[in-house]
């Protein structure tokens, strides 16, 4: 289980190509040429991470100003789970305390 | 709802409500990576073989699970180096038997197949059979 | 060795043979193409052992780019042979455009491309179309520019397998066909030489108008898809789409934002022509 108050960051939004589609987004990884289908969140939760570092509980924060989550306990578990899966892709970075 | 405000051209002066956001589910993944199609594609211009088992297996058996053995191992298989087309690997995967073979036999040599490697005789071939997600 | 050169589109082959039938049978077959100086890509007709020149005679396929499982073919099959080669060549080779696995024909500077597994009837549906008022560019390889978006000709020798192959012979009996190839891999195949047009042509491409990913062999039906699934099942369908990395995203992202797509069911080459038709006056 991932510590919740690991803290995890996004590239620069210039080493990607985003291309919304129907149902899914295509998102250009232009490090390492590898093209990833995806799905709500991921493009919502890149997009509210910018070039911060933070936590999952402070991105579910972000998204519920614009988006309704549901119940809230458990939508910090899902994130924490969407980050780890960004994370394994190399999509966003785990960051180390200083 | 503070945050909420109203359309400006909305007469009912409704708030605006935020749509749900799918989290996703627990366990499942929500992001499929593209994977190079090149063995798939390039295997269907050009008909290939598999020998059973490749020139790094000469000499030795295939148990009933694939793995090579040597040749006095109980149970195993007597293999010669056999080649099978892409064709008939294709229909042993699902589920006739090779030709030539007996059902179990045809069995180990199939999941010989699917343990193979890549720079392993055969395996580029397989590779070209499994069929695009 | 003896030795045939030949252009098609954008690429240009050399073929090296240790015998002279399969030679004779690609110059008579591509013998209004033209034939280049410069070549990008060699493949080699060779005999699999000493012995095996002369007795039983086996081809091996060699070149610039091999795949290292390939099954030899008999003599009599050397034409095929050079064929497969040279679409491995384009396969693991070709760079300059996107590739994907499918045929094209063109129309009024619009061009309907199709794309499927082998058997789905996109080779042939690109030969009947293509004598029936549509230009052919193609039945292996579509080859895409990365910087206009058009498809740009390739149109090698059409590969018609099985029951395609009487369909084709009754629908253009004038046609020039190459001999007839039996109990190979993919059982039966005829190759067919496309149009005068086509081959004159050649250096003229045109803009994807339409995608279809046919199926042959079920009853008469249409189904709209998605850009998503578009995109997925051409990421399959592309040999070189990785390869080509920000060129190829690019360029295969701009075709299925902006080409309609359809998967058609069919049970006869009419049929199919009739929904083509349909299709394409209402969508391209």
């Amino acid at each position: 289980m991932a510590d919740p108050k690991t803290l995890y960051q996004a590239e620069p939004a210039d080493a990607r190509i985003v291309e919304p589609l129907d149902m899914m987004t295509l998102i250009y990884q232009r490090r390492s040429g590898i093209t990833h289908m995806v799905g709500e969140p991921v493009p919502q939760m890149l997009e509210a991470m910018g070039e911060d570092a933070v936590d999952a509980a402070t991105l579910a924060a972000r998204l519920a100003v614009s988006f309704d989550l549901g119940g809230q306990d458990d939508a910090v578990t899902l994130i924490t789970e969407r980050l780890e899966e960004l994370a394994e892709l190399g999509l966003v970075e785990r960051v180390t305390d200083a | 709802m503070s945050g909420d405000t109203p359309e400006p051209n909305d007469p009912i002066q409704m708030p605006t409500r935020r749509r749900a956001l799918m989290l996703g589910a627990a366990g499942v993944a929500t992001v499929v990576s593209v994977r190079p199609a090149l063995a798939q594609t390039a295997g269907s211009v050009l008909n290939c073989e598999i020998p059973v088992p490749g020139p790094h297996g000469t000499g030795m058996n295939i148990d009933a699970t694939g793995n090579l053995v040597a040749p006095d191992t109980p149970g195993s298989f007597v293999a010669t180096g056999q080649k099978f087309s892409g064709e008939e690997v294709k229909r042993a995967l699902s589920g006739q038997t090779l030709p030539g073979t007996t059902y179990e036999q045809s069995q180990a040599y199939v999941n010989y197949i699917r343990r193979l490697q890549a720079g392993q005789s055969g395996f580029t071939c397989f590779a070209s059979l499994q069929m695009p997600r | 060795m003896h030795e045939f050169r030949v252009q098609v589109g954008p690429a240009a082959f050399r073929i090296g043979s240790a015998w002279r039938a399969p030679i004779d049978q690609l110059a008579h077959l591509y013998r209004d193409y033209p034939q280049p100086d410069f070549t990008d890509f060699t493949v080699r007709l060779e005999p699999t052992t000493w012995l095996r020149r002369w007795l039983r005679p086996s081809v091996a396929i060699g070149g610039d780019y091999m795949l290292p499982d390939a099954a030899p073919l008999p003599l009599a099959q050397g034409l095929l042979a050079a064929e497969m080669a040279m679409n491995l060549q384009m396969a693991l080779g070709w760079r300059r455009h996107l590739l994907l696995h499918a045929s094209a024909v063109e129309r009024d500077g619009r061009v309907l491309v199709m794309t499927g597994q082998s058997g789905s009837g996109k080779s042939t549906l690109s030969a009947l179309l293509g004598s029936e008022g549509w230009r052919f560019l193609g039945d292996e390889f579509v080859l895409l520019d990365p910087v206009t978006g058009n498809v740009v000709p390739f149109p090698r020798l059409i590969s018609l397998k099985n029951e395609a192959i009487a369909a084709m012979q009754s629908a253009q009996p004038d046609a020039r066909f190459g001999p007839l190839l039996a109990g190979t891999p993919k059982g039966d195949i005829r190759h067919v030489v496309p149009p005068a047009d086509a081959i004159a042509q050649m250096g003229q491409g045109g803009a994807p108008a339409l995608l279809l990913f046919p199926r042959y062999g079920y009853p008469g039906a249409v189904r709209e898809v998605a850009p998503g699934e578009t995109f997925m099942r051409l990421t399959q369908a592309s040999t070189n789409y990785v390869a080509l990395g920000e060129a190829g995203f690019i360029t295969l992202t701009r075709f299925v934002k902006s080409v309609p797509s359809r998967a058609i069911d069919y049970q006869s080459g009419d049929e199919a022509i009739a929904l083509v038709e349909k299709l394409w006056e209402r969508l391209a």
